[in-house]
């Protein structure tokens, strides 16, 4: 297989860890909004908690976007 | 061209101009830019022309556009944001009928061209960055540095915040134009569906039924987000205005 | 001036004696404003509507990530120091896409106001 062929392959196969990124984010903001249904009154106070999950997990996310975009124009 | 949902967007030369090398030709785009123009200008002169106390139904409506920018401004820049007002409702006038505009069949959505939508939103920041240096003076550099974080943390937050500054007239024109594409291809699409399906016999014509309820609904969609865009940005910008006046944290 | 014809004078004259009375409430409703201090300058917080929220979130997001990956080429296509500039900037956009995030959802939830340690206090941001 050729060098460019296998970057672009490569790069491909990164952007799959940003569609799991994607399901855990589901995970959690669906999770958030079954628990502020269920007592709404405490909601609000644990948004700070909810943009925190959101942030390291979509972290993960970014950096298989890093890896894919160093693949392709590296 | 039915089946070719990015046909709409093309930009044909109506009068070629051409003056030193530089193209100056009245476009499609050009001509909806001044229907657009002229589409306000006749709504907010006419309704207003038989000024009365009790008011008429047109007045009402300008009166409520009127008042909505004014809403918005105010609450969220504050009295002092007032003296922008001029800019901010001529900013959501545009880009509400420019939107409208482009929900008539085979009319031009001057407002999907990336190109308009990061003129306006450049010519936000700009005012922004130009009042806020004018007002406040090297202040405005405040605008960058929240107060009370840590000093060895200092310098990352206000890189950061010169990024998401930086990114706000990126994201201001991206969300417009994105929308207004994504909302007309996704319409021309579905229309496209029904002429597929209804051309193929009586089993697609009834299968047509589908796609033709949610052309409908889409259109609903899209006024909605014709309004919603336009009320969006304007309110972004009264929020950046906000900074230039108040650039403390 | 209000009308081209003479035959509506009657609205005219229900005109002035409304303008009259709008006045008379005008002058009562600034002694009540006077009486209860200027109040319009102190909150500038928006208005808020769901949709519009929501529309800001994303494209706020999304716009940080590629501000600092374009940034970050662009500091390495000057300095050389691929991909290094690339990795930092991306990150550091994608902590400014965050930053919008909390800003524009901060002011959304400023009302509770039931912070908790976690999230950076609403008021720091958009409120002055």
């Amino acid at each position: 297989m050729e060098a460019e062929a296998a970057k672009f392959l490569g790069a491909g196969i990164a952007c799959i860890g940003m569609g799991t990124a994607g399901i855990g984010l589901g995970h959690i903001f669906g999770n958030y909004l079954a628990g502020a249904i269920r007592n709404p009154a405490a909601a609000d106070g644990q948004f700070g908690r909810l943009i925190f999950g959101f942030a390291v997990t979509e972290a993960l996310g970014i950096f298989s976007l890093l890896i894919a975009l160093i693949l392709l124009f590296g | 061209m039915a089946y070719d949902p990015i046909h709409q967007f093309h930009i044909e030369k109506l009068i070629p101009i051409e003056i030193g090398g530089v193209d100056l030709s009245f476009t499609n785009s050009s001509l909806f830019m001044a229907l657009t123009v002229a589409g306000a200008s006749a709504f907010l002169l006419l309704a207003t022309r038989n000024r009365r106390l009790i008011p008429s139904r047109g007045q009402s409506a300008a009166e409520l556009t009127y008042q909505f920018v004014e809403n918005t401004l105010k609450d969220s820049a504050g009295s002092a944001g007032m003296k922008f007002f001029p800019f901010v409702f001529t900013l959501f006038m545009f880009i509400l009928v420019a939107n409208l505009w482009g929900m008539f069949p085979y009319f031009f959505t001057v407002t999907s061209h990336i190109i308009v939508t990061a003129a306006l939103s450049l010519t936000v920041i700009i005012v922004v960055l130009f009042y806020g240096f004018w007002k406040n003076g090297l202040g405005f550099l405040k605008l960058f540095v929240p107060s009370g974080v840590p000093k060895v943390l200092l310098p990352f937050i206000t890189l950061i915040e010169v990024l998401s500054f930086i990114s706000r007239p990126i994201s201001l024109s991206i969300r417009l134009f994105a929308n207004m594409l994504a909302g007309h291809i996704t319409l021309k699409v579905f229309a496209g569906f029904v002429v597929a399906l209804g051309s193929a016999g009586f089993l697609g014509i009834l299968g047509a039924i589908l796609p033709l309820i949610a052309t409908v609904a889409l259109t609903a969609l899209e006024f909605l987000v014709a309004a919603l865009q336009a009320y969006v940005f304007a309110i972004l910008t009264c929020l950046y205005l906000n900074d230039a006046i108040h650039p403390g944290h | 001036m209000r009308h081209k014809d003479g035959k509506s004078d009657p609205q005219a004259a229900e005109d002035a004696a409304l303008s009259g009375r709008l006045r008379d409430l005008d002058k009562r409703l600034g002694e009540n404003r006077a009486a209860r201090g200027r109040g319009v300058d102190e909150r500038p917080e928006p208005p808020r509507a769901g949709a519009a929220l929501a529309m800001r979130m994303a494209a706020d997001f999304v716009a940080g990530i590629l501000v600092g990956a374009a940034i970050g080429w662009g500091v390495d296509q000057l300095f050389g120091t691929w991909p290094w500039g690339l990795a930092v900037f991306l990150l550091l956009g994608f902590a400014a896409g965050i930053l919008s995030v909390i800003r524009t959802s901060g002011v959304a939830r400023a009302p509770a106001g039931g912070g908790d340690g976690f999230a950076p206090p609403a008021k720091d941001d958009e409120e002055d």
